[in-house]
């Protein structure tokens, strides 16, 4: 996870930080009307962006939906409600590299969904990621006493995973190749040392998976269980599968994914010498 | 584009310091979760309300009344289902499960609304420095303002491509769900591809500006804590105290809710 | 090594982009004096930018390719240190204002730079304040930069460059972008610049009006300087300027073509004047009559109205009235320009045309009927629009794929489609582009699929904003080249731009918007002699209509002035 901090010395990533939270903000604001649970969950295609921010830009496209959404809340509606939202869409952006690191990692690591294995990668890593941002702000929600976690946690899976498996694969298909071309991927802006290793991919994984799913399964249950517990033990029972989360995602280093960048930049290199 | 909800008014509380305003927002927030009950919860809106009287900001409910009206009627509906009490009103719904619902709807109402006062009476500039102020560290807060300052850029850019594409045909009323999702493609990777386009030469700006040259730099804009600013600190930590005082000895709760 | 020490000195620098091509740079030498003013031209992609970008180090730090050769910074190697060291000495503009604005209001933009530089407090205020001044935005200290006009942003970009004091300072083609009153604006700032003999200015430009007073002109082509000698000796030289995609001075052309020697050439409309009748030339009256009957038959030939305006007023929602009482004719196969500043009403008025707008008072009639009964999508069959920026519409993996969209989203039948694809790729000179990738293409190439994409629908009418920005003369004429063709070809055309000699060389009526109202409207010839008009619309008319007035005869182009010239 070291990365999200190493970023920063890159002027380029700031700059994308930047970039990605404008785009973020302007696409959502228009839509704010259009709300599902009006001021905080709302029918957005703009939810596509933190997964493709975060496949391109890595941990600059995390920072980006985070502080993206945050300023979509100052267009209306900031509440303490914000602050789910801004971890939320942190981890929304995040977990999609780290999982596609370890999933192709020692092989064509390219975010440019071409192929049909590709596809379905993206398509499961979009959905655990949805859940996950899902987990989070439901449970920030439902220990504020706002809104019942189950509602929340359907309608938010359910916006983010539709938005990013339909128009997704098509903006990312049109947006690598260009993105690639100007440099801007992170993984061609930062040096293999500032990015953490892993020595184990399939346990952060699982890890991850096995989180996303286990909070929405504990809080829905919960949640659902009439005369059941309050908002504290709510708030207190889920806090444990969302640190699984954390856990596994901090288990799935990234540093792979640079050194793959760089190999392929020395050989197109070398194919331009001869 | 609805521009940023900030109003240039000369009242005491636009000059506070921006981390004061900042506290101030906590503060409300944290009062507006202290109460269960809705006669309470109606006394922390009405604060709330004043203070923005004060900032001579309520023009802007104006602009965002319509996002708190259906933020009440949803918050109610949906917690009179989901919420459960002793005494039975109607078909399922008990009479403690609607008063959360009013409950927490003003409170949702209530920080909404405290947000939109803290934004009509603070700058974006404002935003970023309070949090330079407050050590969270600069580069951070370089991309939000920066962020900021780009928002009406990037969405009136969003706007020309979408005259644009209409020119051409795009019709996004038509078609089922997944059609009228797709048909976002035409606007979003111009937005996308036109707006990063200029990354690098954003960033080679800021580097023959000197970004990064040192590793401090100074500030042109000033902030500095005041008398006022303590005074208002003063009152308002009273205020908490007292909110909370009340709540422990038992005032403002809402006995034989669960959900 | 020899001496280094003027204020750059560039030595056998050549440059290649990671991933690029070839070299960006060739072995360039150049070398540039204190309080010397040098212009740097030549056509797009000839590595002008790149050469900015070595000035302060930003190649090699920055910018990860290959760099041979050195750069001297006032003695010092750029490879020595970090870009932030050689900031505070070279000052860089560049050509996007948009990319170079991160604040969130005026003043702290331009404490920006010293911010970083750890310059105090009361020092800031004072150089924020004489900046400002400089650049004429004293007053505008709150304002959020999102809110300024193109050349005030501009202007906002140099002044956040001033306030770090660099003792050269290099701007990036500082007027693409602008209409002429930003064009103005920025080339005052310019000019008090060079007039201060502590400041080195280095000024990338494809406006050979504007280079007159600079010491000397650079010409670069393909990364090679193919020319770096006196301003005044480069300007006379047409030859050499139209090999290098750079506009030829108009009355200096004229004169060439009269058979001046090239020592005498003039370069100005009143030297202009001066040569004219000092060699005994004159205009023939007669053969000037031949022009205009030209004008008056082409008008006869025009079709039925296409599009009818008929005391149009327009107002936003907020209140400001954008047009008001509009009157305006448009036939089938004219090519009217419709001319103005930024923010007169020009823009607002077309999008009347197509339905991107609807008049709040008064008719427009597109084919007889109102606009408002027809909509976008039916009016958008019959009027094609083709936005500014390319890149505002382009959204596709190939080019053939973004042609392909009208017709699609039209419901039109594959093999249809396939057919107005391939039509319209050859129309705009693009068949055998149908797989590439648009983004791969120049600006120009751009330019020209989204002309295509439109043209794919097979409208009556083809709207173009501002066709020739960002375009290096050469693809300027070649684009509007291609304009004439459709226009022939049958297509009614309407243009709205800044640039004076497209409006002079190719429409045929033009019409001045000014604050809502229509100043002006006729044949461009008619219009043109109105310099007065124009000049308080803030449009000023090429040189050679300029010269033409002077001697009592509006001519549009240097062949017409040279068909009505007399000898003797």
């Amino acid at each position: 996870m070291k990365e999200i901090f190493t970023m920063w010395r890159h002027t380029q990533m700031v700059v994308l930080v930047a970039l990605s939270a404008a785009i973020y903000a302007a696409v959502l604001i228009p839509f704010k009307s259009f709300a599902i649970v009006p001021g905080f969950i709302e029918i957005r295609p703009a939810n596509v962006f933190p997964v493709v921010f975060g496949l391109l830009f890595g941990p600059a496209g995390a920072w980006g939906s985070a502080i993206g959404n945050l300023i979509g809340d100052f267009f209306g509606s900031l509440s303490l409600g914000s602050i789910g939202g801004f971890v939320g869409n942190f981890f929304l952006a995040l977990i999609p590299y780290k999982l596609w690191g370890a999933y192709f990692r020692n092989r064509n690591m390219e975010t440019n969904v071409n192929s049909g294995e590709k596809l379905a990668v993206y398509i499961a890593t979009t959905i655990v990621a949805s859940l996950a941002c899902a987990d989070i702000i439901s449970w920030w929600l439902s220990l504020l006493g706002l809104v019942p976690f189950t509602v929340a946690l359907a309608l938010i899976t359910f916006n983010n995973a539709i938005m990013g498996s339909i128009l997704g694969p098509f903006l990312l298909l049109a947006l690598y190749p260009r993105v690639k071309r100007w440099g801007l991927l992170w993984t061609e802006i930062m040096e293999p040392d500032e990015v953490a290793t892993s020595g184990s991919y399939n346990t952060g994984s699982i890890l991850v998976w096995f989180g996303s799913i286990a909070t929405a399964v504990a809080g829905v249950f919960l949640g659902l269980s009439s005369g059941g517990p309050n908002a504290t033990v709510i708030g207190f029972g889920l806090l444990i599968p969302l640190i699984v989360i954390l856990i596994g995602s901090f288990m799935l280093g990234g540093r792979e994914q640079v050194e793959a960048a760089e190999l392929m930049d020395a050989e197109e290199e070398t194919a331009q010498v001869r | 584009m609805a521009p940023s909800l900030y109003l240039d008014r000369d009242t005491w509380i636009h000059r506070l310091d921006p981390r004061t305003k900042m506290f101030l927002l906590l503060g409300m927030f944290v009062l507006a979760f202290v109460f269960l009950s809705p006669v309470y919860e109606a006394v922390i809106l009405l604060l709330v309300l004043f203070f923005g009287y004060l900032a001579r900001s309520l023009s802007n409910l104006l602009r965002i009344w319509f996002i708190l009206v259906v933020i009440a009627v949803f918050t109610i509906i949906l917690w009179s289902i989901f919420g459960s009490g002793r005494t039975p009103l109607f078909l399922f719904v008990e009479r403690e499960a609607l008063l959360y619902g009013i409950s927490i709807a003003l409170r949702i109402d209530a920080t909404v609304i405290a947000g939109m006062v803290f934004l009509s009476t603070t700058r974006n500039e404002e935003v970023a420095i309070g949090l330079v102020r407050l050590s969270i560290p600069y580069r951070f807060a370089f991309a939000v303002s920066t962020a900021l300052r780009l928002v009406p850029t990037v969405a009136a850019t969003g706007f020309t491509i979408s005259e644009a594409q209409r020119s051409r045909g795009l019709d996004l009323e038509s078609g089922n769900l997944i059609q009228r999702i797709r048909k976002y493609l035409p606007l979003l990777v111009p937005v996308f591809i036109s707006t990063v386009r200029s990354t690098n030469v954003f960033s080679m700006a800021l580097e023959s500006k000197g970004f990064g040259a040192s590793a401090k730099r100074t500030f042109y804009f000033q902030t500095s804590i005041g008398r006022r600013d303590v005074v208002v600190l003063v009152v308002f930590v009273a205020l908490l105290v007292v909110t909370l005082a009340l709540r422990v000895a038992g005032y403002g709760g809402l006995e034989g809710f669960t959900r | 090594m020899g001496d280094a020490s003027g204020a750059l000195s560039v030595r056998g620098l050549g440059y290649r982009y990671r991933g690029g091509k070839g070299h960006a740079l060739k072995n360039v030498d150049l070398e540039i004096g204190e309080g010397e003013f040098v212009v740097v031209m030549g056509p797009s992609g000839a590595g002008k930018s790149t050469l900015c970008t070595a000035f302060n180090g930003l190649i090699p730090h920055f910018l990860r390719g290959r760099m041979e050769g050195d750069v001297f910074v006032r003695g010092r190697s750029t490879r020595e240190g970090k870009v932030g060291e050689f900031a505070q000495e070279v000052g860089l503009v560049f050509q996007d204002f948009e990319a170079q604005l991160f604040s969130t209001n005026v003043a702290l933009e331009v404490a920006f730079g010293p911010e970083n530089f750890r310059v105090d407090h009361e020092e800031m205020e004072r150089r924020v304040e004489g900046v400002l001044g400089r650049v004429r935005l004293t007053g505008f200290e709150g304002r959020e930069p999102a809110t300024l006009s193109g050349g005030q942003k501009q202007r906002l970009a140099i002044a956040s460059v001033l306030a770090i004091e660099p003792r050269i300072l290099c701007l990036d083609e500082p007027t693409t972008d602008l209409d002429p009153l930003g064009k103005l604006g920025v080339f005052q700032i310019a000019e008090e610049l060079r007039q201060r003999e502590d400041v080195t200015l280095v000024v990338v430009e494809h406006e050979t009006e504007e280079t007159l007073d600079a010491d000397r002109i650079v010409i670069l082509r393909e990364g090679e300087i193919v020319a770096d000698r006196p301003a005044h000796e480069v300007l006379r030289d047409v030859d050499l300027l139209e090999e290098s995609s750079v506009m030829p001075l108009q009355v200096t052309r004229l004169f060439k073509e009269l058979g001046v020697e090239r020592e005498e050439l003039p370069l100005t409309p009143q030297e202009g004047v001066e040569e004219f009748r000092r060699r005994g030339f004159s205009v023939n009256p007669e053969r000037h009559r031949e022009l205009i009957a030209a004008d008056e038959e082409r008008g006869r030939e025009y079709g039925e109205p296409v599009i009818e305006v008929e005391d149009l007023a327009h107002r936003y929602p907020n209140g400001v009235v954008a047009l008001e009482g509009v009157d305006l004719t448009v036939r089938r196969g004219e090519f009217l320009a419709v001319l103005g500043q930024n923010g007169s009403g020009k823009t607002t008025l077309v999008k009347h045309f197509n339905g991107l707008l609807y008049p709040t008072e008064g008719h427009v009639r597109v084919g007889g009927e109102e606009t408002g009964k027809q909509g976008i999508r039916k009016l958008g069959q019959r009027i094609g629009y083709v936005f500014q920026n390319p890149d505002h519409q382009i959204f596709s993996d190939t080019v053939a794929d973004e042609v392909a969209f009208g017709p699609k989203i039209r419901g039109m039948e594959d093999d249809e489609t396939k057919e107005r694809v391939a039509e319209a790729l050859r129309a705009v000179g693009m068949e055998g582009y149908d797989e590439e990738d648009p983004f791969g293409l120049t600006k120009g190439g751009r330019q020209r699929v989204a002309v295509a994409s439109v043209l794919a629908v097979r409208p009556e009418v083809l709207i173009l904003d501002e066709p020739t920005t960002g375009l290096d003369y050469a693809e300027q004429r070649s684009m509007m080249d291609l304009v004439r063709r459709l226009n022939e070809a049958g297509s009614t055309i309407i243009i709205v731009t800044h640039t004076m000699w497209v409006v002079a060389e190719y429409a045929h009526r033009a019409a001045v918007i000014r604050q809502g109202r229509v100043v002006l409207n006729g044949t461009v010839r008619e219009v043109f002699a109105e310099e007065e008009v124009l000049r308080d619309a803030s449009l000023r008319p090429p040189h050679i209509v300029s010269l033409g007035n002077s001697l009592g005869h509006t001519v549009l182009s240097v062949e017409e002035m040279l068909r009505a010239t007399e000898e003797g």
